[in-house]
């Protein structure tokens, strides 16, 4: 019924409900109209949406068990990007938002396929899902003010509204949806929901420019446990110029698109030395490359809602050691007892895929609390070609080494199989810690460039393939229930060679000689001539 | 203006830029704007490319003899001339530097990854197991065009699709799905007209079985994230997946008769 | 129980008392002031046509421990309690009375006076006051932070739309209201997960909560034939037919115990997700 016009409805308000709908109805436009477009959206929506989000638009699609969070439940009309205040339906242009650039972070996609006119008359159907819209007047978007501007004083001060906004009890100190509330937060079907990890902002819901942070901030996100700043804004609490600076601080906690993909992990020399572990300082300076992780959704029981989404690594050489140092964000620190109730609801609200849920001893506690975890893998030989082991964990035929790290065990090393053939290696070549703070993992792992017999040999200079794993314990992976990555390169820096100065010199100099030869021979012959 | 356009040497100097303007970008990236499908050009192509039009200017000009005297005469004049002192100075150390930049990118240590090639489309074997069952491939078409209810086939096809493939080919089939940027092959892209309208259906079939791992080598199996999925799906799921492919995208499977003709790239 | 029983008799002579003299001033019982409640005052009722409804909700046999909360994380508010620290408030169990019991006509009301006033939430010691509060539909609930830290209302009506509001300071103020009858309405802090109240909203103002000693009343209920609800958050919702003759007091009594735990909870229409297959059904509960 968003054919209701405002106006018309302030007058027929006061009216009684039944006598408004035969009025509005006569308002209207012919209703036929309205039911072609929603005809032509059950189109569109059956075709592209109904898989996810079910026949009758309750999120219940056949898909819907491992997504989490669910698709959207249109029959409750709530709707996380809005311009409107809490608890208000949306625009038709928020939904046109949501359509048009999805859901960042979550399953949800942006759909360039839909033309304006599809799109049109998919919010007309998706709207007919729920009883709200139509009732009462039609929505209308929030007055955000405007922007004052950024810049580093901005940012400042939005720092310290983050804090009078105490906006770390969920999103923490710096950010990564690690505060003391993260692990109780669920969604209005009382599933587990993150508190947004707002260093990534490339997988922000609502968007990661400054504009949809105020936005988002001042709607609050319905349907999750992010509430509208609006009543504490309109209180004196924070000055809606200091939302808006709050706003530019969110935007500098991260990059807002995801950091370009490069194949190759540079590791350069450390002319001074290694560093001896992963908290010092000579690290800030060094180039760290960023690969995103998806699920295991290849072997079974596969994991179609991975916990870790990515991992930073840096590398540094001496010629004879290699040190690394990988990032990645975790808001717990497993195994951690205050994480136990998200552990027991990630278990019931996902499909498992066919994996054993941890059991519950009598007191409704998991009987088990699984690490954090993260391994590297390299070819067992110098590859041959572009012939590598199977990315995922080697197999019978070619194994693959493996760099281990878990939050119990700390590093080690194995050889590969598969994914569920894991051998230790007999010594102990890979050493390392990992250091837990504010939400991150930081590992620091070391080795030396050759090991005599280990079938492991950086040669400087040649890219070597290496390949990524890593898992969440508090949110029950285990085993095949990790994040995994495909093949990419690491590549030590070879020394400083003389090649590199000494032939575009030459180069130069016999250039310069053959062109004052010519020059000269030229004038000489004139000159004769 | 029209005094350099008739010169020789200007339109030699013209042709190398020009030329060299459509390597560079026009194959690469103007094309594509416009719709036709490209790639950017390798460097070393484009060395090859120029040294060509090179070649080729200098045997046009050389041709004529009154050609090729008119097309010298400003390069001997900037090397002999007084009023060209200057310019003859700047090239004689432009030219050294550009030689030294282009000797230095040579032999600067690169940081790229090693050249893969992958065949996209491998030639499929004549016939595959399935769970240890023996399928003929050749010749094989999709059996469920001959059973049942079309409808009902599609609606398995897009649950099975959208359960197991949408985390990496997409919601759009499009290969974006919200893993994709994790994977290196990249998933197929299903609405591109180089994938399904080039492929049979048991071609389809036989990459859908046997996943990554049953590529062969010029597949690089080893790269590849796609699940064998014979280890998760029934055949006549597949093959209901499969119909949904093609519903979904609007593309027709290329038929054994044209495959005769033909053959897989 | 002889002693229960004097006791109660008592709570209800008092509200009897207080109800016949409190006329037509909303009627709110003494017990539903201590919870915070705020039945909005009806417009000069006519006293010869309207009569009192009260009584008791009684817990008999053994009374559920109730779990202690953990709130170190908020020592302020820990602070608060006493030397056995906060405990559980889903069944507070007083002389064999039985509190947050919201009890309402759930049939037999033909026209109401419109709402009028507004009812209070009030956020103290990290616990919401009252835990279950009554409101007419279109009622302003005035909702506000009386401790120094950060709290979200989060409400999440299915009937209704919902709200979820940040109050990061002691002294804000939010007012919202729900616009249609939903019983009932849970309100919780996303910050406190142990933080949680209900909210009952009926289209009328016959209604009330029971209080520490398990009593209630309505006042100034049109003479008629009802049907009462009793919801209590553990225990489900029970009913009883009083028939209200102006000028006089209907007594409707509803017995609890231990063994009524666990039972189907209403709230509003329940939307019950099932694990396995996921599917979310809606529940029609009235």
């Amino acid at each position: 019924m968003r054919v209701l016009r405002r106006g018309t409805l302030g007058t027929l308000g006061t009216l009684a409900l039944g006598g408004f709908a035969i009025l509005a109805l006569s308002a209207a436009p012919p209703l036929s109209a309205q039911e072609d477009a929603a005809a032509a959206g059950k189109v569109v929506y059956d075709r592209w949406c109904a898989e996810c989000h079910g026949e009758t638009g309750q999120g219940d699609g056949s898909a819907a068990a491992s997504m989490l969070p669910r698709p959207r439940d249109f029959t409750q009309a709530l709707y996380q990007i809005r311009t409107t205040g809490s608890g208000q339906l949306p625009t038709d242009a928020d939904i046109r938002f949501a359509i048009e650039n999805g859901l960042p972070g979550t399953t949800m996609p942006g759909w360039p396929n839909l033309t304006d006119g599809e799109i049109d008359d998919l919010i007309v159907y998706l709207k007919s899902f729920s009883r709200f819209f139509g009732q009462g007047p039609a929505p209308e978007p929030l007055d955000f003010g405007s922007d004052p501007g950024g810049g580093p004083a901005a940012i400042e001060a939005g720092a310290a509204a983050y804090l009078t906004m105490l906006c770390e009890e969920c999103h923490g100190l710096s950010g990564r949806g690690d505060g003391t509330s993260a692990p109780t937060l669920e969604d209005w079907r009382g599933l587990p929901i993150r508190a947004a990890d707002l260093t990534e902002a490339w997988v922000l819901n609502g968007g990661s420019s400054v504009e949809d942070m105020h936005t988002r901030m001042l709607t609050g996100l319905d349907g999750t446990p992010m509430p509208s700043a609006i009543d504490a804004m309109n209180s004196g609490v924070v000055s809606p110029d200091e939302v808006w600076q709050l706003a530019h601080y969110l935007a500098s906690l991260g990059p807002r698109e995801m950091p370009p993909l490069r194949e190759v992990i540079r590791v350069g020399r450390a002319e001074a030395g290694l560093p001896a572990d992963g908290e010092e300082e000579a690290w800030a300076g060094v180039e760290a490359f960023y690969f995103p992780m998806s699920g295991q959704v290849v072997q079974l029981p596969r994991n179609f809602a991975p916990a870790v989404d990515g991992l930073w690594v840096q590398g540094l050489h001496d010629g004879s050691d290699i040190a690394l140092r990988v990032q990645w964000n975790d808001p717990s620190n497993s195994p951690d007892p205050n994480w136990d109730e998200w552990q027991n609801k990630i278990t019931a609200a996902l499909d498992l895929d066919g994996a054993e849920p941890i059991a519950l001893d009598s007191a409704g506690a998991p009987t088990a609390r699984p690490p954090d975890a993260v391994l590297l893998q390299f070819p067992f030989e110098p590859p041959e070609g572009t012939d590598r082991p199977y990315f995922l964990m080697g197999d019978a035929r070619e194994p693959v080494y493996l760099w281990t790290w878990d939050s119990e065990t700390g590093v080690g090393a194995g050889r590969g199989r598969g994914l569920d053939s894991v051998e230790p290696l007999g010594e102990d070549p890979v050493t390392g810690e990992a250091t837990w703070e504010e939400g991150r993992w930081t590992l620091y792992l070391r080795r030396s460039i050759e090991v005599e017999s280990d079938g492991l040999d950086f040669a400087e200079g040649a890219p070597m393939p290496i390949a990524f794993q890593a898992w969440d314990g508090s949110s029950a992976e285990v085993g095949k229930r990790s994040s995994v990555s495909t093949w990419y390169y690491i590549l030590l820096e070879p020394p400083a060679s003389s090649t590199v100065v000494v032939t575009p010199l030459l180069a130069m100099l016999l250039t310069g000689a053959f062109g004052l030869v010519l020059v000269r021979r030229a004038q000489d012959r004139r000159r004769d001539g | 203006m029209k005094r350099y356009l008739s010169h020789p040497f200007w339109q030699g100097a013209i042709v190398i830029v020009v030329s060299y303007v459509a390597f560079e970008w026009v194959i690469g990236y103007v094309l594509p704007v416009i719709g036709v499908a490209s790639a950017p050009v390798p460097s070393s192509v484009i060395l090859q490319y120029m040294l060509t039009v090179l070649v080729g200017i200098v045997l046009y000009m050389s041709a004529d003899e009154a050609r090729w005297k008119s097309f010298k005469k400003p390069i001997h004049e900037t090397m002999v001339a007084r009023d060209r002192k200057t310019l003859r100075g700047i090239l004689m150390v432009a030219l050294p530097v550009l030689i030294g930049w282009l000797a230095y990118q040579n032999v600067r240590p690169s940081y790229a990854a090693p050249a893969t090639l992958r065949s996209v489309h491998p030639a499929p074997p004549n016939q595959l197991t399935f769970r240890g069952e023996t399928i003929e491939l050749t010749g094989l078409e999709n059996p469920l065009h001959e059973e049942g209810s079309i409808e009902e086939h599609l609606a398995v096809g897009k649950r099975i699709y959208v359960r197991n493939c949408v985390p990496c080919h997409g919601d759009l089939l499009d290969g974006q799905g919200h893993y994709a940027p994790a994977f290196n092959p990249v998933p197929a892209d299903f609405t591109s007209s180089g994938n399904l309208p080039q492929l049979t259906e048991s071609y389809v079939f036989w990459r859908i079985v046997k996943g990554g791992p049953g590529l062969p080598r010029e597949g690089t199996p080893w790269d590849s994230a796609m699940p064998a999925w014979e280890t998760i799906l029934e055949q006549d799921e597949i093959w209901a997946t499969i119909l949904y492919l093609y519903d979904q995208t609007g593309f027709t499977p290329r038929t054994w008769e044209e495959e005769g003709e033909g053959g897989h790239e | 129980m002889r002693s229960h029983f004097w006791n109660r008799s008592a709570a209800l002579l008092a509200v009897a008392a207080m109800a016949a003299c409190g006329g037509g001033d909303g009627g709110s019982s003494e017990a539903a002031d201590d919870a915070g409640e705020a039945t909005p005052a009806a417009a000069a009722v006519d006293p010869s046509t309207v009569g009192t409804i009260s009584g008791m909700a009684n817990f008999g046999g053994m009374v559920p421990t109730m779990e202690a909360i953990d709130m170190s994380a908020e020592a302020e508010c820990a602070a608060g309690y006493g030397a056995d620290g906060p405990m559980a408030q889903s069944v507070l169990v007083s002389e064999g009375g039985l509190a947050n019991v919201f009890v309402y006509l759930s049939e037999g009301v033909s026209g109401a006076p419109a709402a009028s006033g507004a009812a209070t939430l009030d956020q103290v010691n990290c616990r919401y006051t009252p835990h279950v509060l009554g409101v007419q539909s279109g009622q302003d609930i005035e909702i506000s932070n009386s401790d120094n830290l950060l709290h979200n209302i989060n409400a999440t009506p299915t009937e209704n739309r919902g709200f979820n509001i940040s109050q990061p300071r002691a002294g804000i103020t939010s007012t919202q209201r729900f616009q249609v009858a939903e019983v009932m309405v849970p309100v919780r802090c996303d910050v406190h997960g142990w933080m949680q109240a209900y909210i009952g909203v009926v289209d009328h103002p016959y209604f009330a909560v029971t209080g520490a000693d398990g009593s209630y009343s309505i006042a100034n209920v049109p003479a008629g034939d009802y049907t009462l609800t009793a919801w209590h958050e553990e225990f489900g919702t029970q009913t009883a037919n009083v028939t209200v003759t102006a000028g006089e007091m209907a007594v409707a009594t509803f017995d609890y115990n231990a063994e009524m735990m666990g039972a189907e909870v209403p709230m509003g229409d329940a939307l019950v997700l099932e694990h396995g297959t996921n599917r979310i059904r809606v529940e029609r509960t009235q």
